[in-house]
């Protein structure tokens, strides 16, 4: 098994998966047992001064579901903890005594300046390895809070300062990912002397609006409201928000990746572009804490296989490939190649290319097989979204001498 | 084992399943149901959520849409014809149709309705056009149902207390319930079909309907006579026929009769099956189907069979039945048996079976059920003096019409034992026929017919 354990603003983690802070990460009892099934650190689940009462919507979440897949979102109302202040601080306590060698970081919310201080201080005497600034959270029933912070450049540094001048431990701001780019409120929290960026947190969204009764989901006491949205549907908008952070040289801190984590794969392409630790949630809301275990033996055989001995080897790899389209080499052109001999004769493909594609198959209705006009393929690859069989059809390049055929234009005709 | 119709598929299993369709082009699938049941259709408007749509597209193209999903030879026909078998096994389309026509009875959705509402807004002329339909079986519901679609005024006349024909009589409880016909079939009437039940049709009848204004006949009385073994009445014997149909009018003495009895059904078709499983649910001790051929040979689904086998029916292959051996109070005390070989290949492609000499054997049963084929009834034969019959079948040319006048015929009476898709699928070309029999005098009287124009049918 390969070496998983990477640093992370100047704390070991035996691995870089996290719970991240939210309803997976609510009281030691779970914590522990998610350590125990080799969870290498926790965002604990976000504490307050317990001055405003936190009461949770009911219901809090609903599921986003797609043909036969359950679960691939979801959207929840769920607010920070509602627990006594006493008895997260003394589980954080719990928690680093028994399991010393595992990461906790504790995740703060402050309702005012002197609570952010407040909090800061008594989460890193009940022994937190590292503090998370909670600027994020896009549904919170308390006015001027989360989200709202997130998005106020100021504050975000304001907050990041008093934090930093009530504590030793590292501080991470966590950020939200609804705004245009977050470069900016980084950049902020960096001045406010952040020593790392966690993102991205749930993005703003509807999953369903229920038909027989017109109030959206979850329905509560018959409202309806848009909310933090997670799961495998949300990691292309978090791979993007992690790399745009990652590329910013001006911000050069340590990111923690977060956004619909399922599988070993989902895990490394937020390391490729740049985080050094990964969190989940909604994996574990589907699957449960287990979900380590093939995140951890996925990764480690994939460093076997590769000869690579580190995580850190990993962070960030793929960004030297990570460009503006317009840094593309426009003179390579390809098609849709088809192995044909592995054709079942469904069809999908023709109809896809003739509807949305260059029109570039033709029909064999004795064979039922797609025929290809190679010169009229637009390579969108559409044809191979819709195979049912994997790898049929590949994308080739051509020669740079080959040119594809223009669409006719019906018009033309006309003008004749 | 239970006696009640086994539970279908609810209407999210069918929706996870219409999932793995692959939506194919030119779907072969639609092509491999003989009913026009195009399944690719309405698995595609599952898939897209479109439920009632679904619905529709199913019962406005088979009306007896659900019985088919619940009782066809699917692994025969449009699975067997599905793409996705080649990777993977075939969509399971008989589920997914049964679970969308019962979805409709829980959620009260009748899509065909509308038609009788239609033709009561659209036909000044209701009643002027009638025709009769003789046999209220798949085939004369299916002809019946598509006539009132374009607003023909219908009168199914049917000899038994209810409309089904062999679907109600033939086809155990286990297999598919009254309850299941009566709600599939409710809809008939709101269409505005006259039923007339008990009403068998004699030699005569057909001559006066016509005198009554009935433009034409179809003629779909089915077949209602098993082949027998022997000549002679045996006490303990019976034809499939009668054992099932008695098995569902009175069940409670048939279940006597066969509770903790050993019994032999002879046959190998879907047919024997059901009497086979029938006997094990209704508590016969042994149940042996004996067959003359291989169990690869035999007609009925290989998973039927598979299912029948597992339920515990014993399959006595390679043996034919030659006679019967009775008691001395002239019941039926053993089958005699003689063992076979298969020798070379028939008129159906199959290698014949051939009896082995001496290996004539008795096999001791309490009670015999043949399941060997059907045939005509004798007062059938003499329906109409214009009618051909061949080899006791009624004989019609492509077009479904008899060689009598504006006499149509379909199902069994025409084809030998057949599927239910496959009368549904008569009573759909005898109608399109019919009416376009009906639409050329009407032309020439300066009248048209006014058709309701369903959307897709």
């Amino acid at each position: 098994m390969a070496d998983l354990s990477i640093d992370f603003c100047g704390v070991k983690f035996k691995n870089p998966f996290m719970l991240s802070s939210s309803p997976v990460s609510n009281t030691a009892e779970m914590v522990g047992r998610a350590f125990d099934a080799g969870w290498g650190g926790v965002a604990f689940k976000t504490i307050s001064c317990g001055k405003t009462k936190i009461i949770h919507p009911s219901p809090r979440m609903h599921g986003y579901h797609y043909g036969e897949k359950r679960l691939i979102g979801l959207q929840n109302v769920e607010q920070i903890s509602d627990r006594s202040l006493e008895d997260n601080l003394l589980d954080i306590k719990y928690l680093k005594k028994k399991w010393p060698e595992h990461v906790v970081m504790a995740s703060i919310m402050g309702f005012s300046g002197k609570e952010w201080g407040d909090l800061a201080r008594a989460c890193t005497e009940a022994g937190a390895d590292l503090l998370e600034l909670n600027f994020s959270c896009p549904h919170m029933t308390v006015e001027g809070a989360g989200a709202k912070v997130g998005q106020a450049n100021e504050l975000v540094q304001k907050f990041t300062e008093i934090v930093k001048d009530s504590t030793y431990i590292p501080v991470i701001a966590k950020m939200t990912p609804n705004i245009t780019d977050m470069t900016v409120p980084a950049l902020y929290a960096k001045k406010g002397g952040a020593d790392g960026i966690a993102a991205i947190n749930s993005v703003k969204g509807i999953v369903e609006i229920g038909i027989d009764d017109w109030t959206p989901r979850p329905n509560v006491g018959g409202l309806g409201t848009s909310s933090g949205y997670t799961g495998p549907a949300v990691k292309p908008i978090g791979l993007r928000f992690v790399s745009d952070l990652a590329r910013c040289k001006e911000l050069n801190l340590p990111i923690s990746g977060i956004g619909g984590i399922e599988t070993w794969i989902d895990a490394l392409e937020y390391i490729l572009v740049g985080a050094s630790t990964v969190q989940v949630t909604t994996g574990i809301i589907h699957y449960g804490y287990g979900l380590v275990e093939d995140l951890a033996e996925g990764l480690s055989d994939y460093m076997d296989q590769r000869g690579i001995s580190k995580v850190s080897e990993l962070v960030g790899k793929a960004l030297a490939r990570l460009r503006e389209p317009d840094s593309f080499d426009l003179s390579r052109q390809g098609i849709a190649k088809y192995d044909m001999e592995r054709c079942i004769g469904c069809g999908q493909c023709y109809v896809v290319c003739r509807d949305a594609g260059g029109q570039a198959l033709e029909w064999d209705e004795k064979k039922r097989m797609p025929v290809q006009i190679e010169e009229k393929c637009l390579s969108c690859m559409i044809c191979s979204f819709v195979c049912p069989i994997e790898g049929m059809i590949t994308y080739k390049e051509m020669p740079k001498n080959w040119k594809r055929k223009d669409a006719p234009s019906l018009g033309r005709k006309l003008k004749k | 084992m239970s006696e009640d119709m086994e539970k279908g598929w609810d209407i999210s299993q069918a929706m996870i399943e219409s999932n793995r369709c692959l939506l194919c082009y030119d779907p072969p699938c639609s092509k491999g149901c003989p009913a026009g049941t195009e399944p690719a259709i309405f698995i595609r408007k599952l898939r897209m959520k479109n439920i009632t749509g679904a619905i529709r597209a199913i019962k406005e193209r088979n009306i007896l849409g659900g019985v088919c999903g619940a009782i066809c030879p699917t692994s025969l026909l449009c699975e067997k014809e599905c793409v996705a078998a080649n990777f993977d096994r075939p969509i399971r389309i008989g589920k997914i149709q049964r679970a969308l026509v019962e979805h409709s009875w829980k959620i009260g959705f009748y899509p065909l309705s509308k038609y009788y509402e239609n033709k009561k807004d659209n036909l000044g002329k209701k009643d002027k056009i009638k025709v009769a339909i003789v046999g209220g079986g798949p085939a004369g519901i299916s002809c019946a149902y598509e006539l009132a679609k374009f607003g023909i005024s219908v009168t199914i006349f049917e000899e038994h207390e209810k409309i089904g024909g062999a679907l109600r009589y033939l086809i155990p409880s286990h297999r598919l319930s009254n309850d299941f016909i009566e709600r599939e079939t409710s809809e008939l009437a709101s269409m505005g079909i006259e039923i007339k039940c008990s009403k068998k049709i004699k030699r005569d009848d057909l001559k006066s309907l016509f005198e009554k204004g009935y433009v034409a006949v179809f003629l779909a009385p089915g077949l209602w006579k098993g082949v027998r073994l022997e000549n002679r009445a045996v006490k303990g014997v019976y034809s499939a026929h009668d054992f099932l149909y008695s098995l569902k009018e009175k069940p409670q003495k048939m279940k006597k009769i066969v509770y903790g009895k050993k019994v032999g059904v002879i046959g190998g078709g879907a047919v024997a099956l059901d009497c086979a499983e029938a006997c094990l649910i209704h508590g016969a001790k042994d149940v042996y189907l004996i067959y003359r051929r291989s169990f690869g040979q035999m007609l009925s689904e290989e998973n039927e069979r598979i299912c029948a086998l597992r339920k515990g029916v014993h399959f006595l292959m390679l043996n034919q039945p030659t006679g019967y051996l009775l008691d001395e109070n002239g019941k039926l005390a053993k089958i005699k048996l003689c063992r076979t070989e298969l020798g070379k290949e028939d008129k159906s492609g199959r290698r014949a079976p051939v009896e082995v000499k001496g290996s004539d054997w008795e096999l001791e049963v309490d009670l015999a059920i043949e399941a060997i084929g059907s045939q005509v009834d004798d007062d059938v034969k003499e329906i109409h003096p214009d009618i051909k019959f061949e080899k006791n079948l009624i004989v019609v040319n492509k077009r479904k019409e008899t060689s009598a006048n504006s006499i149509f015929a379909g199902g069994d009476i025409t084809r030998g034992p057949g599927l239910v898709a496959e009368a549904i699928r008569d009573g759909k070309e005898a109608a399109r026929n019919i009416l376009e029999e009906i639409k050329k005098s009407e032309c020439e009287e300066k009248v048209v017919l006014a058709s309701v124009s369903p959307r897709r049918c």
